[in-house]
């Protein structure tokens, strides 16, 4: 499907195409083939609110060859670069004793698999997302740590659902148990996070200068934060750590950037408009090109994308669903309403299909970009109508540089938990833990050989 | 309280709060597993069970520790509806009276552990971050310059429907990101900015000679640290600054350069990020101390204008005024009068009465051609400067329910149907028929209750049993629909009927028969908050009728049921404010402070002011604890 884009999106790209210097594209030269760098493999987690309308999402039939279902016709031209994983569940994003609140739990527990503690405020308390935790490894060397990414700002005032806090319903990337990462809205902004603003043109003593200031400055905000950690109470010293953590963050991109620095500097390359882009269409691609550009660049391998925040009420008069998304998910058997929500849930995958468009156009390696990423795409819910956790809507995109055969649809037994399959996605990384959230287990089927961990 | 059946109802409706509890009393446990647990199970928990538990209320749910100290509220409704016989049911097999009495008895000494004669728990404001609100203010206050550079920061997460909660709001690396350039680029403002603008008005002093440096630093680092602290700085904090500006001396660049790193430095410190409350030291035996006189003058700037405090009340904080009651009350009055007062109505009124929710709020075009952009904000410009209206002129906190006039322009006149308003400009305009005035007949609020495409009565019920009475209905169960939007299933029958169907249900009308008739009593105001008398071909019927047979006819009717139960109103502001005011959630030990709010409130003929000032001279608000002690 041809898609209208926006003036400043298109000159953003073609500004793009010429002219980054990327490490790992083929076109750049490589004297000796043999000593090529291997592509690194980079995860990345989209998530949807409010579940799908799962009889027009899941393939009636099994394995490879299958016939995709109405929602996830739009990635006809990927079918062979994706996996349909039917059958997973997230327990911990049930009631389990905690009353309401199926949307923030289902968002809360998305990536981490642990049932969030409920509270409109006081102590939230929940576990590490998958993508924090292959950050701590993947991560490192990497100008950003993780970028995470979504469409939604707004804060809705009052409890975000039934007594939990905003933080639950807003967030699905958790550095700590305590601290979520907020996720950037603006694609300007994302840019300017990747490559910089503006001084890309300045002279390499000027940079140094302004890197052993920073350094300065945080040697002096570190001395402040310790005097004052003996002066406040316990909850307090958990708040400084997010601080203290910060400051860990920006003095180890001080370093990368000191010697990766090169490809950021040589490069001209066009930033996105200013402001945010007046359609959702428009604002989920460009954040797309944003995280496509951050896996080609290497400036992150990590990512994380929330098309909209858990339980939102956005409505989509653009493709003829005037309704709000989570009003109509409340269809109550409604068959009108629920070709409404399968028309969203498509409109969706659209745009999901175009970031695997884009990743598989990029040469990389002697394959593409595509092929070495790992993108799990779903929901917390699986019908918005019933509000149940299990039989998931899952996507699992991209070969994990040749460790997961794709192309097929994979049925697992009922309960299997959402969480081996992060498991699975670790091993990938090369991070070894032996559990992650209620995990029991590696996800069997992502292969079909014994992959080349 | 004069208790009437329809608030038990309503109260039956409420959802449970959890709060954290300190250790409990013992002794509350004990009643708890013996009176107590036991008649539970032998009389209640057959129909407040897990399954289905009527009026939502599970009684079966609970482990050994008593819950009554923590869900104080709800267990008062239990020990009412037990002393007036009310439950169990008649039908019901009866306790014996002995039986009875005892528990009762039990419930109340339970309840009573929250002894407000004794010493109180202030509880604890987790360490927090200045907000996006409070850093742009900050900033403007230091330096005279107004381009708020919080802009670009992540959007501050909510808890209990505020933005300026410790526990809530978070620092990522991220947000430290954008301190770091925030910090880099108002440095750059400053110092050098144009002459017009007097930036340079920082450079109060320019070095000579070398020797000038850094006592030349001093002079003007000392005053910005100071303010940027809001505190008196101690030896370090300035020795560190200066070593800043001397390492910049070393590398032989300019004395601005100098400048300008200590000032970032200043920006991205915790002492100015965050609002710090100093800890008594633990294992003293007055754990409970007021709070110092500097962290009450911020907690004060920043509770009335999200600010800094001024001049005159940083003064009076250095010099030890402010543990003087009279002396409090003067400034709080005097602040309340300021302009920057108007800080209340755009940060405190518009999350409690949710208007911020109007930025995303889409009325369809096809159903509401009248809804524009200029209508968005000026239906929130009415509600915020009829709030600061009360504020300002210190009127009857009643007055917000029920008033006989608003502010209005041009665009909004229109809308209403009022001839002789001219211009863009908000003018006090009397009304007379009864439509307008009092926040229910804003078209602020009216619009975000509404559906896309129609008024909801369901969730204009909900907002005043949430926002107005502090009685925040349960969601609905999971499988709830909701109404079909069809177009043959709107033609067919009105929205009241169609209501009517869906409430048919048993589980969803415990609450529904409570939210829905107070809804439709606003039903002459369509989707937008425009005055109809018609919906499609229906005629508008704003009647109804509670549980308890209390009935209603349309705004002016509601507005006077709801102001005969105006101490839930006044209570639901005061625990809105409070929870504001303190950048935390209320804890049930705040009991105690919000009934003496409320009762200072009710004797003062309600004003504002003294809603204010008794927030300002709470134990919560002005004393602090160590955190690992509690009285």
């Amino acid at each position: 499907m041809k898609e209208k884009t926006t003036r400043s999106r298109r000159t953003f790209l073609r500004g793009l195409g010429a002219s980054v210097a990327l490490p790992f594209l083929e076109s750049i030269p490589m004297a000796d083939a043999a000593v090529a760098p291997k592509p690194p493999r980079r995860v990345a987690f989209i998530y949807i609110p409010n579940g799908v309308q799962v009889p027009e999402w899941t393939p009636k039939r099994d394995g490879a060859n299958y016939a995709l279902s109405p929602i996830l016709e739009p990635l006809k031209p990927y079918q062979r670069d994706f996996l349909v994983l039917t059958g997973l569940t997230h327990d911990k994003a049930r009631a389990n004793g905690d009353g309401g609140g199926d949307h923030a739990r289902s968002c809360a527990t998305y990536l981490t698999g642990v049932q969030p503690v409920k509270t409109g405020g006081a102590d939230i308390r929940l576990g590490r997302s998958v993508d924090q935790v292959a950050a701590d490894v993947i991560g490192r060397g990497n100008r950003l740590r993780s970028l995470e990414l979504g469409c939604d700002n707004g804060n809705k005032p009052g409890p975000c659902d039934s007594g939990y806090s905003c933080a639950y319903t807003r967030n699905i990337s958790w550095r700590s148990e305590t601290t979520p990462m907020p996720k950037e809205i603006n694609p300007r902004v994302v840019f300017e996070r990747m490559f910089g603003s503006g001084y890309a043109h300045e002279d390499r003593a000027v940079q140094a200068r302004r890197r052993n200031e920073r350094r300065s400055i945080l040697d002096y905000v570190l001395g402040q934060a310790h005097s004052l950690q003996g002066r406040v109470g316990i909850k307090d010293r958990q708040k400084l750590d997010e601080y203290f953590t910060a400051i860990r963050e920006v003095e180890r991109r001080l370093e990368v950037t000191e010697t990766q620095s090169a490809f950021l500097h040589d490069g001209d390359i066009t930033a996105p408009a200013a402001g945010l882009p007046e359609s959702y269409r428009d604002h989920i691609r460009l954040l797309s090109d944003m995280m496509v550009l951050a896996f080609q660049s290497d400036v992150t391998r990590v990512s994380t994308f929330m098309y909209a925040s858990a339980g939102s009420n956005r409505n989509y008069r653009f493709i003829g669903v005037p309704e709000g998304h989570h009003e109509l998910s409340h269809h109550a058997g409604d068959l009108k309403k629920q070709a409404k929500i399968a028309k969203i849930n498509r409109f969706h995958i659209e745009q999901f299909a175009y970031l695997l468009g884009r990743l598989q156009s990029i040469r990389e390696g002697d394959g593409t970009l595509l092929d070495n990423c790992m993108i799990v795409y779903g929901s917390g819910i699986s019908d918005g109508n019933k509000h149940n956790h299990e039989d998931l809507p899952i996507l699992l995109a991209g070969r994990g540089g040749g460790t997961i055969d794709s192309g097929r649809h994979v049925r697992y037994p009922n309960e299997t938990p959402l969480s081996n399959l992060y498991l699975s996605l670790l091993d990938r990384v090369g991070v070894s833990v032996e559990s992650h959230g209620d995990s029991t287990g590696r996800l069997d089927g992502l292969n079909l050989r014994v992959p080349r961990v | 309280m004069k208790v009437t059946p329809s608030r038990i109802r309503f109260l039956l409706c409420l959802s449970f709060f959890f709060h954290g509890a300190l250790g409990l009393a013992l002794w509350a446990d004990d009643l708890w597993a013996n009176p107590i647990l036991p008649f539970l199970q032998e009389h209640c928990t057959e129909c407040h069970g897990l399954e289905k538990p009527k009026a939502g209320l599970n009684l079966a749910a609970y482990g050994p520790d008593s819950p009554i100290r923590r869900e104080r509220k709800q267990w008062k409704k239990v020990l009412r509806m037990l002393r007036r016989g009310k439950m169990p049911p008649k039908k019901a097999p009866q306790p014996p009276e002995v039986d009875r009495q005892k528990v009762e008895r039990a419930i109340d000494e339970a309840l009573a552990a929250l002894n407000c004669d004794g010493v109180r728990d202030p509880g604890h404001v987790t360490l927090r971050r200045l907000n996006r609100t409070e850093y742009n203010n900050v900033v403007a206050d230091l330096f005279g310059i107004d381009f708020k550079p919080a802009r670009d920061f992540p959007s501050d997460d909510t808890g209990y429907g505020f933005d300026n909660i410790g526990d809530v709001l978070s620092l990522s690396p991220v947000l430290f990101d954008k301190y770091l350039a925030a910090a880099e680029g108002i440095a750059d403002e400053v110092i050098g900015g144009t002459p017009a603008k007097g930036p340079s008005d920082l450079l109060t002093c320019l070095p000579k000679s070398e020797a000038d440096w850094l006592p030349c630093a001093r002079q003007i680092l000392e005053p910005v640290a100071r303010r940027a602290f809001r505190r008196p700085l101690r030896d370090g904090d300035m020795d560190e600054l200066l070593r800043l500006v001397e390492s910049v001396h070393a590398d032989g660049a300019s004395f601005e350069r100098g400048i300008r790193l200590a000032l970032q430095a200043i920006l991205v410190s915790p002492n100015f990020l965050f609002h710090v409350v100093e800890i008594p030291v633990l294992g003293q035996a007055d754990a409970i101390q007021p709070l110092s006189g500097f962290e009450l003058a911020e907690r004060i700037s920043f509770f009335l204008w999200s600010r800094l405090p001024d001049d005159e009340l940083a003064a009076l904080a250095k010099a030890g005024k402010l543990a003087d009651n009279e002396i409090l009350e003067q400034q709080v009055r005097r602040m309340l009068k300021d302009d920057r007062a108007s800080a209340l109505a755009d940060n405190f009124a518009a999350q409690w009465l949710q208007l911020r929710r109007l930025e995303t709020i889409t009325p369809d075009p096809v159903y509401y051609p009248a809804f524009d952009e200029d209508l968005r904000r000026d239906s929130r410009r009415e509600t915020e400067l009829f709030f600061s209206a009360v504020a300002s002129d210190d009127l009857s906190v009643l007055t917000l329910l029920d008033a006989d006039f608003s502010f209005i322009n041009e665009r909004l006149a229109r809308h209403y149907g009022i001839p002789g308003i001219e211009g863009a400009h908000f003018r006090r305009v009397s009304f007379e028929d009864g439509r307008r005035g009092g926040i229910l007949g804003h078209a602020s609020i009216l619009t975000l209750t509404s559906n896309p495409t129609r008024t909801s009565p369901v969730k204009r019920g909900k907002w005043i049993l949430g926002q107005v009475l502090g009685m925040p209905p349960k969601p609905p169960p999971p499988n709830a629909g909701d109404l079909s939007e069809e177009t043959e299933e709107v033609q067919a029958a009105s929205l009241r009927e169609r209501l009517e169907k869906h409430r048919a249900d048993p589980v969803c009308a415990s609450c529904h028969r409570i939210m829905d008739p107070i809804g439709f009593a606003l039903e002459n105001y369509d989707g937008v908050g425009a005055w109809r008398t018609r919906d499609g071909k229906f005629p508008i019927n704003a009647a109804g009728t509670l549980p308890d047979g209390t009935f209603f006819d349309g705004p002016v009717d509601l507005k006077k049921v709801l102001l005969e139960r105006k101490r839930d109103f006044v209570w639901c502001l005061s625990e809105k404010l409070l929870t504001y005011a303190l950048g935390r959630g209320i804890e049930y030990f705040d009991d105690c402070a919000l009934e003496d709010i409320v009762k200072a409130v009710e004797a003062d003929d309600y004003r504002f002011s003294r809603l204010v000032i008794e927030v300002v001279r709470s134990v919560p608000f002005r004393m602090k604890r160590s955190q690992e002690s509690s009285p």
